[in-house]
């Protein structure tokens, strides 16, 4: 399992897909911190936005950080091949 | 009447003016065919306006939405109720009803968004957040 890794959720409060990534972590036990980039205050959203834009090459969300590895909208097959579950 | 002086209704969702038709008069009922949006029509000092119906409310969206798909001929799919909740939350959070998937809290992503409108889902068979679907 790859829960040595931290596991870093960038999402928007009110998008279904990030809500979708976050239930499926639940589900499967997972413990992950979770940012909701359009609940930060205005610089530190600034500041968040850049680094997920720099790691990515955009502004999209869900992204999870599982080490070395991003993954970029709800995809569950990513998911469990990051995670090994 | 000649087309030159066709009267016009101004959406204030979509931010565009429609044309009136025959029938209409002042707190007729209508349906905006650019965005869906359900409006009373009365007539202000600049010309014929549209006032949002049960504004700010879920009613208000899915009337929306639900009119959208039906003057365009889309569909939803099982990701649509997720979709109306982050909605909800953008208007208590944010003041109206934009994009869940976006960060931009602007007039253009007003949902049915501007890209929407100009025909994305034709386009890549989708809206950017998945509401609006291409018919198979």
């Amino acid at each position: 399992m790859a829960e040595k890794h931290k596991i870093i959720v960038y999402a928007l409060s009110t998008c279904p897909y990030c809500k979708r990534t976050k239930r499926f972590l639940d589900a499967h036990k997972v413990v992950y911190e979770h940012v909701d980039v359009d609940l930060l205050d205005d610089s530190k959203q600034d500041e968040v936005l850049d680094k997920v834009e720099k790691l990515t090459g955009r502004k999209s969300f869900p992204v999870v950080i599982v080490g070395t590895e991003i993954i970029v909208g709800h995809d569950e097959q990513k998911l469990k091949k990051a995670l090994n579950i | 009447m000649s087309s030159s002086q066709v009267e016009r209704i101004y959406c204030p969702v979509c931010l565009a003016k429609f044309k009136f038709s025959e029938g209409w008069s002042e707190g007729s009922v209508v349906v905006c065919p650019i965005c869906g949006e359900r409006l009373t029509i009365s007539k202000s000092a600049d010309g014929w306006v549209g006032d949002r119906i049960d504004k700010g409310t879920e009613k208000e969206i899915r009337d929306r939405i639900d009119g959208f798909a039906e003057i365009r001929g889309y569909v939803f799919n099982d990701v649509k109720e997720d979709i109306v909740e982050g909605l909800m939350g953008k208007y208590k959070r944010f003041g109206d009803f934009y994009c869940p998937c976006r960060m931009e809290h602007v007039p253009e992503y007003q949902c049915p968004c501007k890209p929407t409108r100009g025909g994305d889902v034709e386009k890549n068979g989708k809206c950017h957040c998945g509401l609006f679907w291409k018919k198979a």
